[in-house]
């Protein structure tokens, strides 16, 4: 038995970045628990495959009494929480269900380690969305923020909460606001995703064309494997503190286009058609990150570049969507 | 009179500013509706005109029922776990309520599909922690209690609804605003009320927390005056409500026990145990943008306003009779009857 292992809480278990972390945190010797809501939730699965030493633990972002549950149980060192409605798109659909999860979520996890051992460190998964549409490039921690979704306003109250429970409580708990970060683990409705996955289906003959909305839209794209270690690290430090992690290049939609159907042979431009019903009510401009703070302080930078992850994602996605066809017989249209 | 009255729903109706803004909204010949929680008892500031409706912010579908009975034109959001204090105690409550109970208001906005105007009664305590003084509606935000964070969630939302949905909602950014009926919590009217019963022997000494706390407080009729006139205008913004003047809690000390007659320092014990974990030390509102365009300004200066408070609440002593005196008298004013 390990003497001094340390401990963790994951939420979000089941998104992109839990299991990046979690498979981060049991290769440094954790004991990682994850919190999963329901039963027989599918992606369970999923992300025990991929980290088969994770514990998983029932509990909800809605129900705080669940939350101080799990913490009684599991005393972790250390909580990261990831859980959140993260889609922008859907949070204006669900705005409120937005607001109770990624938002008031957030107060209801604080306020859970303040009532069980607020000696705990806390990690909140903050969100480029803060910035919104930005008047300063690039962004840094004392950017302003002007929230353009509901998404966005709910990460804005996380991390302010965040920030206050550190000043008010003397909790070390931090706040890492991180630009988009993608691998072959990102959902199907993120964009990075959409068109890696689109591509390989046309190259395959299995789809003819792929929809998209503002393809002028830039963005700051980074591999959530490279950032996952940023949020750990910030738990690490002597005092709690924010920190931007980003690449600091932005790249946009169309250059991914090109990387994406560029890998598999294809030209995007006989195949994406621009479909204004994907614009979002009130798309936020140019953000880029200034991590520079993340680099001094953690130590930390980013090992994978904007073409590497692209390749990774195509040739990924290639592998999955071949795995699914039928062998040796032609692919048909679904 | 016009031949049709317009129509107003007040959230939080039962607060310090409720019952102005009712007042107001019934001389301008407004029907006005007033939200109340279940079983909250009506303070007899609330005006016998006021149609009272129960509803609550934490439950979208009693928001939905109230627009569906009241059919406003406007509607003024003063509802709030108002105090900054207590919310340190509860913090996931007043969020609930401060924050996404805008939420959910706009979403039943939204869902009526009718032009309703909202006005969200926002507070300089979004801006706790600022670094330049005075704020206006360009300053960043920087709440640093769980009451300004979950003001500024909402503060926020207000504005996403109004860029991406096309809603007029306006805020008012209130700085403190005070008056005689200020509840018996905040620092104003218990430093009125303190000076008032001390002068009259009924109290020996009176325990605050900080002293060099600043801030910028004006007259709260001054203030629902502002927010009527944000709901007016062309196109829904946010005004900072202000008097740009900020006065020291020492200021105000001079000011309420000179009233009586009294020194402070010979009956004021500082309290560690009353400072809050984090407290904004000086805030102070430009409300430039409101006098410009709304055309507002206060009425009241500082002292004035203080001197009212202080002779109020003379007044409401010697209206009490001594309790061995008689009966005694019903601790609250009786509920107003269901609305509809």
């Amino acid at each position: 038995m390990r003497a001094m292992s340390k401990s963790a809480l994951i939420t979000g278990i089941t998104g992109q970045d839990g299991s990046y972390l979690a498979e981060h945190l049991v290769s440094l010797g954790y004991e990682v628990h994850g919190l999963i809501r329901g039963q027989n939730n599918p992606r369970a699965a999923i992300v025990r495959r991929i980290v088969p030493e994770l514990h998983l633990v029932e509990g909800d972002l809605h129900d705080q009494s669940s939350l101080i549950n799990v913490l009684e149980a599991t005393h972790p060192d250390e909580v990261y929480n990831l859980g959140a409605i993260s889609f922008v798109a859907l949070s204006f659909k669900q705005a409120i269900n937005t607001g109770e999860i990624t938002g008031l979520g957030v107060t209801r996890m604080l306020d859970a380690i303040r009532v069980v051992n607020p000696a705990m460190r806390f990690y909140q998964a903050s969100s480029s969305e803060m910035f919104g549409k930005v008047r300063e490039s690039p962004q840094n921690e004392l950017t302003p923020f002007h929230p353009r979704s509901p998404y966005g306003v709910a990460k804005v109250y996380g991390h302010h909460i965040t920030v206050n429970y550190r000043e008010s409580y003397g909790m070390f708990a931090v706040s890492g606001i991180l630009f988009n970060h993608e691998s072959p683990r990102r959902g199907l409705e993120f964009v990075t995703r959409k068109i890696t996955d689109g591509a390989v289906r046309i190259k395959l003959g299995l789809e003819t064309e792929l929809r998209l909305g503002n393809i002028d839209a830039e963005r700051d794209w980074g591999f959530a494997g490279d950032y996952v270690r940023a949020m750990h690290l910030m738990l690490q430090q002597d005092e709690p503190d924010d920190f931007v992690v980003a690449t600091g290049e932005t790249h946009s939609v169309r250059e991914l286009l090109e990387l994406a159907f560029g890998h598999l042979g294809l030209r995007w431009q006989d195949h994406v058609v621009v479909d204004d019903r994907f614009i979002r009510p009130a798309d936020v401009a140019m953000l880029i990150g200034d991590a520079a703070k993340a680099r001094r302080v953690l130590g930390w930078r980013p090992t994978v570049s904007f073409s590497e992850l692209i390749a990774m994602m195509v040739e990924s996605d290639l592998g999955a969507v071949a795995a699914d066809l039928p062998a040796r017989a032609a692919p048909t249209p679904r | 009179m016009s031949a049709v009255s317009r129509r107003a729903l007040v959230t939080g109706v039962t607060g310090q500013d409720g019952p102005y803004l009712c007042e107001l909204l019934l001389a301008e010949g407004y029907e006005v509706y007033g939200m109340v929680m279940p079983r909250e008892v009506v303070p007899p500031e609330v005006p016998a005109a006021v149609h009272l409706w129960e509803g609550v912010l934490t439950d979208s579908a009693s928001l939905t029922a109230a627009l569906a009975a009241a059919q406003p034109e406007e509607i003024y959001n003063l509802a709030a776990a108002t105090s900054v204090a207590a919310s340190f105690d509860d913090p996931v409550a007043v969020a609930d309520v401060t924050g996404l109970g805008v939420l959910r208001l706009l979403e039943a906005v939204r869902g009526s599909g009718a032009p309703i105007r909202l006005l969200q009664a926002s507070s300089a305590e979004i801006f706790g922690g600022a670094v330049t003084s005075p704020q206006d509606e360009t300053t960043p935000l920087c709440p640093i209690s769980p009451y300004g964070v979950a003001k500024a969630f909402a503060h926020q939302t207000v504005q996403l609804y109004r860029r991406s949905h096309g809603i007029f909602a306006a805020t008012a950014i209130l700085y403190n605003h005070e008056s005689p009926r200020r509840g018996p919590g905040f620092v104003t009217r218990k430093i009125t009320t303190a000076a008032a019963r001390i002068s009259r022997g009924l109290d020996g000494e009176l325990r605050l927390g900080n002293l060099d706390v600043e801030r910028d407080w004006g007259y709260a009729p001054d203030y629902v005056r502002a927010m009527h006139l944000a709901l007016q205008q062309e196109a829904p913004d946010d005004y900072v409500v202000a008097t740009g003047e900020t006065h020291a809690l020492r200021e105000l000390l001079d000011i309420a026990f000179s009233a009586v007659g009294l020194d402070w320092h010979r009956h004021v014990v500082t309290d560690p145990g009353l400072l809050r974990p984090a407290e904004p030390i000086r805030l102070c509102g430009d409300a430039s943008r409101a006098r410009a365009r709304l055309g507002w300004a206060p009425t009241r200066d500082f002292p004035a306003i203080i001197r009212e408070m202080v002779a109020a609440d003379l007044d409401r002593l010697d209206q009490t009779v001594p309790p061995t005196a008689q009966a005694p008298a019903s601790p609250a004013a009786p509920r107003r009857g269901e609305p509809g």
